[in-house]
């Protein structure tokens, strides 16, 4: 396997849902083990590109390359075999399923003929062992999913995403219905699983929690890529400024606003 | 925790109606609860119970299917004229039934992930359809005298018990088995929960969803075959209505109309709390048309009663 810098990268990528043109040509580069979060307003794009990374949403134009290799991602499957996993704003959690189900649906511990049978033990092992490591506070993996609070439905699908070595993870505004508490214990769960070598795409709109964890910083603007922007280099102003105002004509930054509030 | 083990009890509560309404209808009358008239009660819902799981395959997933009672009419024609008018093997007659009946269930399926219309307008649709195709091939003709072979199928017995109560019983335990330990199970679970979210869990939900009302409608043709051997007789207008019944003890049995939920034993008692009524009323001499009456106000019931269970949930969405 060829090693680039660079563990995803997306070139040229254009996406139109009827007349309105919502990626425009859009280049990202995400490189191992990284935290790079994903800004915009509300509009610019973010959640499309993510969606076309993960397969739920399919390029009109442009490549994918993941470790360097042309990927074609068709379907959420695809994503799946190369290693990517996404949470979406959603959770896409199954209410009527216990934590274990809702991590192994489509990806079921099998055994028996053919590997028709669910082997429920295994899951559920499996299951336990992924709680234990992940320090996450969900009391049994027989627990329905419906009776739990949003912080612990988004460890389930932070658990479902990651739980079948994925290399890349996708988050899409994990911390936005979380408490105070519960969106710090998220951030770390984070940073924890970066130190473990996934590289993670963080879509946010709470930029504070982009510059507390993230080491690098994407802005989309009108479905452009404005700028990949150093979280060490720069301060809350010029990621805001970037997000509002966009890259001028000469590819110059504009005049920075003051940030109000966010989040 | 006591949240928790009521909602495991609630799941069968309808079983308890079950036994509620047999206490009941013995105290009203003597003959109510006797072996022949149990028994009665159990050989006369036998394809009931085969059709109302069937429909729980596509219900469970999510979607609905109004039109079985329809393919019973056509399959039931069908295989009647093969055995009674062609002389067909009556093996060979009851797997084409068998199979027009998958065939029916299919296209259900397809024009319903394909072409994308609503299930309950599709299937509404195609009802009308096979219908048509069961009259025009039937010519509206009763067809009668089947071989003995077939016959087997409700006075044969197997294991001390009429045949189709034995086949009634692999079946229940058969989709049981399917529900609760399969993967195929677990995904029918997924899909009627959240449809989106099985996609995006790489499950083929347009084809899962296909095979679904394939498996449901082979299921009502194995009932429609109980339904012809025990009249002994066909006519295009056997089995339109027997949906509506289905459909009834689905949900009175727990199946949610929005999918994602259902149980097995739920769902056969469910078939026979409204047998038990129906039963139990005429005994006690109270007619056949409050029968109506009673039936519907029990789907109103249980609907609103599977509002009420739901309802507690979603505050707790929001607390968190």
């Amino acid at each position: 396997m060829s090693m680039t810098e660079y563990v995803v990268e997306m070139k040229g990528i254009h996406k139109r849902f009827g007349g309105i043109h919502a990626l425009r040509g859009v280049d990202l580069e995400l490189r191992r083990g990284e935290i790079m979060g994903i800004v915009g307003d509300n509009g610019a794009g973010k959640s499309t590109l993510m969606k076309i990374l993960s397969g739920a949403y399919l390029a009109d134009e442009g490549e994918i390359y993941v470790d360097g290799k042309r990927a074609q991602i068709q379907n959420p499957q695809d994503a799946f075999n190369l290693g990517i996993g996404m949470i979406y704003q959603d959770l896409a959690l199954f209410n009527n399923l216990d934590v274990a189900r809702n991590i192994f649906v489509g990806r079921e511990c099998r055994r028996g003929p053919f590997g028709l049978l669910v082997d429920k033990k295994s899951m559920y092992r499996q299951t336990e062992d992924l709680i234990r490591e992940l320090r996450v506070d969900i009391k049994s993996p027989r627990f329905n999913v419906a009776r739990m609070s949003g912080g612990q439905r988004q460890m389930v699908a932070c658990a479902r995403a990651i739980a079948f070595e994925s290399k890349i993870l996708i988050m899409d505004e994990p911390t936005a219905a979380l408490g105070v508490t519960e969106a710090g214990k998220l951030l770390s769960l984070i940073k924890n699983l970066r130190d473990r070598g996934l590289a993670i795409l963080l879509i946010t709109q709470r930029i504070p929690d982009i510059l507390a964890i993230a080491d690098r910083v994407f802005v989309l603007k009108g479905g452009q890529r404005q700028g990949v922007l150093n979280v060490s280099e720069v301060t809350l102003d010029d990621v805001v400024t970037l997000i509002v105002r966009g890259k001028d004509r000469n590819g110059m930054q504009a005049p920075s606003v003051e940030y109000q509030s966010f989040g | 925790m006591s949240r928790i083990d009521l909602s495991g009890l609630r799941k069968y509560t309808i079983v308890f109606v079950l036994l509620a309404l047999v206490c009941f209808f013995s105290l009203t009358s003597p003959y109510f609860l006797t072996a022949r008239n149990i028994t009665n009660i159990i050989t006369q819902n036998t394809y009931f119970v085969i059709v109302a799981i069937g429909l729980s395959f596509v219900m469970i997933g999510g979607g609905i299917d109004l039109s079985v009672g329809y393919q019973m009419s056509l399959v039931g024609v069908v295989t009647a004229m093969l055995m009674v008018v062609y002389h067909w093997p009556v093996w060979l007659a009851v797997a084409s039934g068998l199979v027009l009946g998958t065939l029916l269930g299919t296209i259900n399926g397809l024009i319903v992930t394909r072409i994308r219309i609503f299930p309950l307008i599709a299937t509404l649709a195609t009802a009308v359809i096979f219908q048509g195709i069961s009259y025009m091939i039937s010519q509206s003709k009763t067809y009668r005298n089947y071989p003995d072979e077939f016959l087997f199928l409700t006075n044969g017995k197997v294991l001390g018990m009429p045949f189709d109560v034995f086949l009634t019983l692999v079946i229940i335990i058969v989709a049981s088995f399917v529900y609760y330990q399969t993967v195929f199970g677990l995904r029918i679970m997924a899909l009627g929960g959240n449809e989106e979210a099985s996609r995006l869990s790489g499950i083929n939900t347009k084809r899962l969803r296909v095979s679904l009302y394939a498996l449901c409608a082979f299921v009502v043709a194995i009932g429609t075959m109980i339904m012809i051997s025990k009249a002994n007789t066909t006519h295009s207008s056997f089995g339109p209505g027997t949906e509506f019944i289905a459909l009834t003890a689905a949900i009175v049995g727990g199946v949610s109309f929005v999918g994602g939920e259902g149980n097995v034993p739920s769902l056969v008692a469910g078939v026979f709390v409204l047998a038990v009524l129906g039963n139990g009323m005429q005994l006690a001499g109270w007619g056949t048309y409050p029968q109506y009456i009673v039936r519907g106000l029990i789907l109103l019931g249980a609907v609103a009663f599977d509002e009420y269970q739901k309802a507690p949930r979603r505050p707790k969405h929001r607390a968190a």
